[in-house]
């Protein structure tokens, strides 16, 4: 029984991680109608300012994140302003394409500007544990499960109760009628890059001691966030999220109860079957196409 | 005498999130009949439509139709991309034609159902493929023919004047051999000569492809300068239905289309 | 007629002629012999980016299995051949059909709802992929990578310059079948999607089936590409067939052109020519990793926001402005 709480528990942890790069992604995709593959290398590249910073200049890891942070928010509103907003009129192929390329752009930037070695970064709380149903679960991997929650729930009663949470929820459903209602939907589109630039680079620093800080480093993270988001529905913020913590989860009872090195494939598979039945996913509303 | 219609809706309904947007409309066209649907805006024409061509499919009602072959048939519930190879065929408000092939391209691309070869023969151009593409291209020829637009055969879509897309589109419906032409407000965007030799080239039509059609219009003109009766709807509800004057005279139709009279 | 596809061929057959001719001219020692490595891998990366057309840009459909399926039409292929002891032509031609039996199997899932899902889709199968290269060594070779040799054809072995010619032989061929079918009705009904799929369901053209048979035929494309990969390259590592890789595919077909058939060709020189050609001769940033990643990635976005038909375009657009010049003159 201590194993399944253990494996609960790492499985609530990894589900936050997926959740706040699903959630960038989501982000994006309500308010710029564009699916944004340059989620996980914009976090590799921020987690990366981060992981030097931490290195060269010998602060507080705590300092380090919010520096990672704040280049990311700053990457973020520079996408927006000299990339995207220059690609309204294009197709949502086209949009794709572009962030493709944006992909390429920080990809290639960050061995020139970090080296090829894999750096390493620590974990918030270095040690310490807490025993809990038997399973004993650090203090790192409660301030993360902590983290992503906090987060989750400041966004959402932001988007939920403030002004500008209004604007973005208007923005996401009709930004045509949206800008004619007086809503400066271009702020709101690069407020959505910042935001979610900065919340894929949280991901990543909450990733990286479990693994290492290279080019890499956010692969398997997003193809998880991106199956979240297919899984949850594309036509919420709270439905990709809620899908980031089952798939958290279940991958983790599937690697240890069913197969180590098929767990991830039969997961992805059971999902892509469950939009068969149910193609706007958990959380969808049914659209009617206007032909 | 039902073998004689060539559509015929009885009580077709649909509700989308609890709104009626089409409530128990029956209604009938004639083999050779140039029918109109009209409404004011929302009324829900656009809907009968999409229930008609099985793009959306209605919650109740029955939509028979006399097929090609002769035998009546109930669409409701067949795929959408069969719903052409029955003999029906619909054109798109906003004309979707593909800008970067000719004219002629375009017009064949309505024979789709007719294409028995596949992509192995034409990958190789076998003489099956070869002969297939020979026919069609000629049906399509003749077709630009018939719209006075053959001297532009090989000029590409993209760039054309809106009143040649809408013959194009009009083109490609042909290709598939239809007996009910379906028309969504054919007339928009289009000026005063325009709309005027449109209507001249439905009625040709008709009687060059011994088809009926069913025009679903917002124009008013052009729909009792062709039609040859109409059916008016409000609210997803039939107003009333008879020959052009019954309409303008029916007291239900202008009311919906101009208010109540105080 | 007959005139018609003369001049339809004639642009594809001068570009083999061209290219056969290379390894001569390397022989007579006017280009260097790593050049004629490049240009073959200049071509079967054309090979994969011309299948990535049909999906992307007649189609309208994203994938990011590319490198994936690329790998599986490698890793079999070098299998075969080495440990079965298969013929080079069997081998190549089982190397094309299991990856793309898979791929049908993706398209039969992910195909039915939105199109990114599609793009989702492709992107995990490509990540259980890379994995499991890595992992299965017997198939694979694992980190230490997987040998094969240049083609064999009933007993006459190919060196590496008559490999190439092969390449560019296969390349032509390939180039006029996929002119045939799109411009048949096959081409028209990918266009038609790509352009309303309301109105393609309305001209009788079934959506699944035509989408499954875009991608069926790019996953074939990249299967084959992988495949030549191994017997031209001679050597498969499991880390070549990353997302970096599938998103350069991408990259050709974008710069080179959408829906053409000679932008895949022009977008590989310029996405795999140019880094290898003139890029790393450059002075000291020439040596440094992820320059060319970043010359493409840019490159994309700049075609995608200016240029958007692509570089093979330039010549008549270039001719174009002149001609009006001259008129205005």
């Amino acid at each position: 029984m201590s194993t399944f709480f253990q494996l609960i528990f790492s499985g609530l942890e990894t589900g936050s991680i997926y959740a706040l790069a699903a959630l960038g992604i989501i982000i994006i995709f309500r308010t710029s109608r564009t699916t944004n593959f340059a989620q996980g290398a914009i976090g590799m590249f921020n987690c990366y300012v981060a992981t030097v910073t931490l290195i060269n200049l010998e602060v507080p890891v705590w300092v380090a994140v919010l520096v990672g942070m704040l280049t990311a928010f700053a990457t973020g509103v520079f996408v927006d302003l000299v990339i995207i907003r220059r690609a309204q009129k294009v197709s949502s192929v086209a949009k794709q394409i572009i962030t493709f390329g944006i992909i390429m752009i920080f990809t290639g930037l960050a061995p020139i500007i970090f080296g090829t070695m894999p750096l390493s970064f620590p974990r918030f709380i270095l040690q310490g544990s807490l025993d809990l149903f038997g399973a004993s679960i650090s203090y790192n991997g409660l301030l993360n499960i902590a983290i992503g929650l906090l987060i989750m729930g400041v966004l959402f009663y932001f988007l939920q109760h403030t002004k500008w949470g209004l604007a973005v929820r208007v923005t996401a459903s009709n930004d045509a009628t949206a800008r004619l209602m007086g809503v400066p939907t271009s702020m709101v589109t690069m407020g959505a890059w910042a935001i979610a630039a900065a919340l894929g680079t949280l991901a990543a620093i909450m990733h990286a001691p479990n693994i290492s800080v290279g080019v890499n480093m956010m692969e398997n993270v997003q193809v998880n966030a991106f199956i979240a988001i297919v899984f949850g529905g594309f036509q919420s913020f709270h439905g990709p999220v809620i899908a980031a913590y089952i798939i958290g989860l279940s991958r983790n009872l599937l690697l240890f109860y069913g197969s180590s090195t098929w767990g991830e494939p039969i997961l992805y598979g059971l999902i892509l079957l469950f939009i068969v039945f149910r193609p706007n996913g958990l959380i969808g509303k049914k659209i009617v196409k206007k032909v | 005498m039902s073998n004689i219609n060539a559509l015929k809706i009885e009580n077709l309904s649909i509700a989308f999130g609890g709104l009626k947007a089409v409530d128990d409309l029956s209604f009938h066209i004639n083999v050779g009949e140039i029918y109109g649907l009209i409404g004011p805006n929302g009324a829900g024409k656009t809907t009968v439509f999409n229930c008609i061509t099985q793009f959306y499919h209605p919650t109740r009602g029955i939509v028979n139709f006399k097929t090609s072959s002769g035998e009546v048939m109930d669409l409701v519930g067949q795929k959408t991309h069969n719903i052409i190879k029955m003999g029906l065929v619909r054109t798109f408000q906003n004309v979707e034609l593909i800008k970067d092939l000719n004219l002629l391209d375009n017009i064949l691309v309505g024979a789709h159902i007719h294409f028995k070869t596949g992509l192995f023969s034409n990958a190789f151009k076998l003489p099956n493929a070869r002969k297939e593409e020979e026919k069609f291209a000629q049906k399509a020829t003749k077709i630009l023919e018939f719209l006075g637009i053959a001297d532009k055969k090989l000029e590409l879509a993209g760039g054309q004047p809106y009143g040649v897309l809408k013959k194009v589109e009009l083109g490609r419906t042909l290709m598939s051999d239809p007996t009910l032409i379906v028309l969504d407000e054919p007339a928009a965007g289009l000026n005063d000569t325009e709309t005027l030799e449109l209507a001249h080239l439905i009625k040709q039509i008709r009687e060059a492809y011994q088809c009926s059609i069913l025009l679903v219009e917002h124009d008013m003109r052009l729909v009792m300068d062709i039609c040859d009766r109409i059916c008016a709807i409000s609210f997803g509800k039939k107003l009333a239905e008879g020959i052009p004057e019954q309409i303008q005279e029916s007291a239900d139709v202008q009311e919906a289309y101009l208010g109540k009279k105080e | 007629m007959k005139k018609i596809i003369f001049s339809r061929y004639t642009k594809y057959i001068l570009l083999g002629v061209v290219l056969a001719l290379m390894p001569t001219i390397q022989q007579m020692g006017f280009i260097r012999s790593a050049t004629i490595t490049t240009f073959g891998t200049i071509i079967f990366y054309a090979v994969v980016a011309i299948g990535l057309n049909v999906l992307l840009g007649y189609s309208g459909l994203i994938s990011l299995g590319t490198a994936g399926f690329m790998g599986l039409g490698a890793y079999l292929s070098t299998f075969l051949t080495e440990n079965l002891g298969l013929p080079f032509f069997v081998s190549i031609l089982l190397a094309v059909i299991v990856p793309t039996l898979a791929g049908i199997l993706v398209g039969l899932i992910s195909l039915r709802t939105q199109g990114m899902v599609l793009a989702i889709a492709t992107l995990a199968v490509a990540e259980v992929f890379r994995i499991k290269f890595t992992q299965w060594d017997a198939f694979t070779g694992g980190f230490s990578g997987a040998r094969a040799e240049f083609p064999t054809f009933f007993g006459f072995e190919f060196d590496r310059d008559m490999t190439f010619v092969f390449l560019t032989v296969l390349l032509v061929l390939l180039m006029i079948i996929t002119d045939n079918y799109i411009h048949s009705s096959v081409g028209r009904a990918f266009l038609t999607m790509r352009v309303s799929e309301a109105a393609a369901q309305a001209m009788g053209i079934n959506l699944l089936k035509y989408k499954l048979m875009a991608f069926a035929l790019a996953t074939a494309y990249a299967a084959l590409g992988g495949a030549l990969y191994a017997h031209f390259i001679r050597f498969s590592f499991p880390d070549s067939w990353n997302l970096g890789l599938s998103l350069q595919i991408v990259a050709v077909i974008v710069i080179g052109g959408l829906k053409t058939i000679m932008g895949p060709i022009v977008g590989s020189i310029i996405v795999f020519g140019v880094p290898a050609i003139i890029l790393s001769r450059l002075p000291v940033i020439g040596d440094v990793d992820g320059l060319a990643f970043i010359f493409n990635g840019v490159l994309i976005i700049i075609v995608v926001l200016f240029y958007p038909n692509g570089l093979v375009h330039i010549a008549t657009d270039v001719k174009k402005l002149f001609r009006k010049k001259r008129t205005e003159v």
